[in-house]
Order: C-alpha cells, then sequence, then structure tokens
C-alpha cells in the first residue's frame, strides 16, 4: 500500500483540531503528523515534519495563516496548502490563493469534500469550494484596492477625518479626498460609511 | 455503590467539524455522553424536546434563527435548560443578550479542551460559567446605556452608506429626528463619526453585515 498522506493540521481552536483529527483518523489513506495552533509555530512544524498536505486557518493570534503560509512556499516551494476558514469574503480567499494556496475550503464544508480536497491536493490538483469560488466570479472584474487605498480604509473606519488620515499618512488631505473617491468607486459605494461596511463584508479590512 | 449517570450532552453549531472535536472531547470524559447533535436552530429545538439533554452547548451564529432565539426557544418550554454558549463571538452585545436569555455560560471556542469538560460539571452542577476573558469584555461596556430600537434602525440603514434625508424618508421621519438619532449613537458608543459607528457596532456585535 501507498504511504498514507501526512497531515499537518493548524488552527488556534483545539475543538476544532480536534474534530480533524477525529475526521482524518477514521481514513486508512491519512496520517495526522502534528498540530500547530498558530502561524509561527506551523512554520517551525512544517520545518520539522514536512508534511504532505497542510491544513491551514487563517485568522490566528500574532503571525496569521496567509503569513504562514507564505514564509512556508518561501522555504518550501513545493508545500501543499489547503485554506479552511470561515471566511467567505472573496478578498481574503484571493490573498490566499494568490500567496500559494492549492485549496481554500469553508470551515462549515462536508466531512467528504474535506476528505476530497485533501486527496487531490495531495494528488497536485487545486480546490476551490463552490460557495467561496461564487464569491470570487462575482468580483472577479473589479479593480482591487491598492495597499495605500486599503490603508486610507482602515483609517477610516477607525473614524478618522480626512484630515487626520492625512496627516497619519502624511500626505496632503486632496492626496486623501482623491483616494476615498476611488475606493468608492472600487467598491460601488455610496459614501464612505457604507465603503467600510462593504470593506467588512468582503475581508478587506477587519475590526 | 453504583456509577452516577454520565452528563448527557448535546451539541448545536453548523460546523460539522466543531461538532466532531466536541464530541471526540466529550467520548474522553468518562462521566459525560455526546447523546445528540444538530446543525441549526429549528432542528436544536427539536432535538432538545425529544433527548432532553443534561447540558446544551449551542454556538451563537446558526444558519437560520440565532443560537439566543433557539435557547429562548427552548427555555420557554424547559426552563430549567442548561445551556451553555459556545462561540467564536465576543462581542459584549451578544454576551450580554445570551446571558439575559438564561444562558448558564459563555465560552469562546479557543477554550481549552481539558476546560470545557470542567464547564460541563460545573454547569451540570446548577453553577453558571464565565470564563475571565468573557467577564473581562463584559465588564468594558457593562455601564454603557444600550441603543434603543429605533437607533439600532437608523445604524443599520446608516451601514448602507444612506444619508440623514434618505432614512428620514424610509422611516417616515423629519430629517432632524434622524439627525437626533445619529449624534445619540455616536454618543453611546463614544465615537467620532458614523463611520465610527458602524466599525464599532459590527466589532460590538451590535450590528451584523
Amino acid at each position: 500500500m501507498a504511504h498514507p498522506i501526512r497531515i499537518l493540521t493548524v488552527d488556534d481552536h483545539a475543538l476544532l483540531r480536534g474534530g480533524l483529527t477525529a475526521v482524518i483518523s477514521t481514513q486508512p489513506d491519512m496520517e495526522l503528523v502534528g498540530e500547530a495552533s498558530n502561524g509561527r509555530e506551523a512554520i517551525q512544524q512544517f520545518r520539522t515534519l514536512r508534511p504532505d498536505v497542510t491544513l491551514m486557518d487563517i485568522q490566528m493570534p500574532g503571525v496569521d495563516g496567509i503569513e504562514a503560509l507564505i514564509a512556508i512556499r518561501a522555504e518550501f516551494p513545493d508545500a501543499r496548502v489547503v485554506v479552511l476558514t470561515t471566511y467567505k469574503g472573496d478578498v481574503q480567499a484571493m490573498r490566499a490563493l494568490k500567496a500559494g494556496a492549492q485549496a481554500y475550503l469553508l470551515k462549515g464544508s462536508l466531512q467528504k469534500e474535506l476528505l476530497d480536497t485533501i486527496r487531490d491536493v495531495h494528488a497536485g490538483r487545486k480546490r476551490i469550494g463552490q460557495e467561496v469560488a461564487e464569491e470570487l466570479a462575482g468580483h472577479v472584474s473589479d479593480d482591487a484596492l491598492s495597499a495605500r487605498e486599503v490603508d486610507v480604509l482602515k483609517l477610516i473606519a477607525e473614524g478618522n477625518s480626512n484630515k487626520l488620515v492625512a496627516d497619519r499618512l502624511s500626505i496632503s488631505e486632496d492626496t486623501v479626498k482623491g483616494h476615498v473617491k476611488n475606493i468608492l468607486s472600487k467598491l460601488g459605494a455610496n459614501d464612505r460609511t457604507h465603503a467600510v461596511t462593504i470593506g467588512l463584508k468582503r475581508g478587506i479590512i477587519v475590526v | 455503590m453504583s456509577q452516577p449517570e454520565p452528563i448527557r450532552v448535546f451539541s448545536v453549531d453548523d460546523q460539522p467539524l466543531i461538532r466532531g472535536g466536541i464530541a471526540a472531547l466529550i467520548n474522553d470524559e468518562p462521566d459525560m455522553r455526546m447523546i445528540a447533535q444538530a446543525s441549526n436552530g429549528r432542528e436544536a429545538i427539536q432535538a432538545f424536546r425529544q433527548h432532553r439533554p443534561d447540558v446544551t452547548l449551542m454556538d451563537v451564529r446558526l444558519p437560520d434563527i440565532s443560537g439566543i432565539e433557539a435557547m429562548i426557544a427552548i427555555r420557554r418550554e424547559f426552563p430549567d435548560a442548561r445551556i451553555v454558549m459556545l462561540t467564536t463571538f465576543e462581542g459584549d452585545v451578544e454576551i450580554r443578550g445570551a446571558l439575559a436569555a438564561g444562558a448558564r455560560g459563555y465560552v469562546l471556542k479557543h477554550i481549552p479542551p481539558g476546560e470545557l469538560a470542567g464547564v460541563i460539571r460545573r454547569v451540570h452542577g446548577g453553577k453558571k460559567q464565565i470564563p475571565a476573558d468573557v467577564a473581562a469584555r463584559l465588564a468594558e461596556h457593562v455601564s454603557d446605556e444600550p441603543l434603543s430600537e429605533r437607533e439600532l434602525t437608523v445604524l443599520d440603514r446608516v451601514a448602507e452608506g444612506r444619508r440623514n434625508r434618505e432614512i428620514g424618508e424610509l422611516l417616515g421621519i423629519s430629517e432632524d429626528t434622524v439627525k437626533g438619532h445619529v449624534r445619540h449613537i455616536m454618543e453611546k458608543l463614544g465615537v467620532h463619526d458614523r463611520t465610527q459607528a458602524v466599525a464599532i457596532a459590527v466589532r460590538r456585535g451590535i450590528i451584523r453585515l
């Protein structure tokens, strides 16, 4: 028999890792080789264990899952990582896929979908859950916000006026106004408050 | 002397992985047993009637009705139901809502598994359980005046990017009245502007997107 697929799970919720362990332990062709509860641990564990497939949460204290993914793939370009998250927003999914995730799956997915995804990714295929694919498709033609525009949107969400945003970023108030205008148009927002709402919903910013 | 009956635990969560993790944890404990699971609020109410569990672990966010609504429905029929909210969500408003509706405990999903077993035992024994991190979150806003129903409605519209005049037309009130509501909302939340009001309200669980 072929070697079992060696799996590393990364999630700050021990209960969720417990659920993954329970599912994996029922599969004769899979073996759980390690667990990590944050991004930093994930990078260390990956170096030591060299798992075939890593199941990685996004939102974790300290180094988040996408940062860990980037660090791991910089060292091990063939690393196969499934991002497993509660985030439905298209922007997080896009970030993960750009960072080199082979799959992006929601934690609410059925067990069968999870197991199929692990096997597919191990075999070198990519997978994106249907719900996430629909989110991505819905925004595929959108012009993404620039890093600067995301900074501006974060500061707006904190209640800063254009003038304060300008001070914080050391740019002119007119430049901030220009950024805000572009943000509204890219997000299809009625006003700056609506832009923050859309930004939160799509995972562009978090509060 | 015979062994006491094991604590019969019921788990409500829309994520099968979390239910699996809870089941694995419970079944490792000699004094408790997982007797049923449900993945949404309506199922939870039916399954509760059928199984009469000793302790229920209920997620706050479920796909149909909220976990708090499901708890209220269950406790209307079974006032002694011992329900612990188990959630990723730490907004003080939902915590307060859950406790006011009769939750015996409120714990976050990143709780170490061993501690969760302890919470189940203590709640089964008739005690209330609010871990320190949740209590701290609650204490931060304990003296805040809550938003009124009308203010919540206005805030929902503000989040959609509507102007005061538009909101007035939608709700059949004057623009000045809307302005007054927005001013009160900002005061109660301690924020500088309407945009920050929305961001803070989302974080605290006052409104949902």
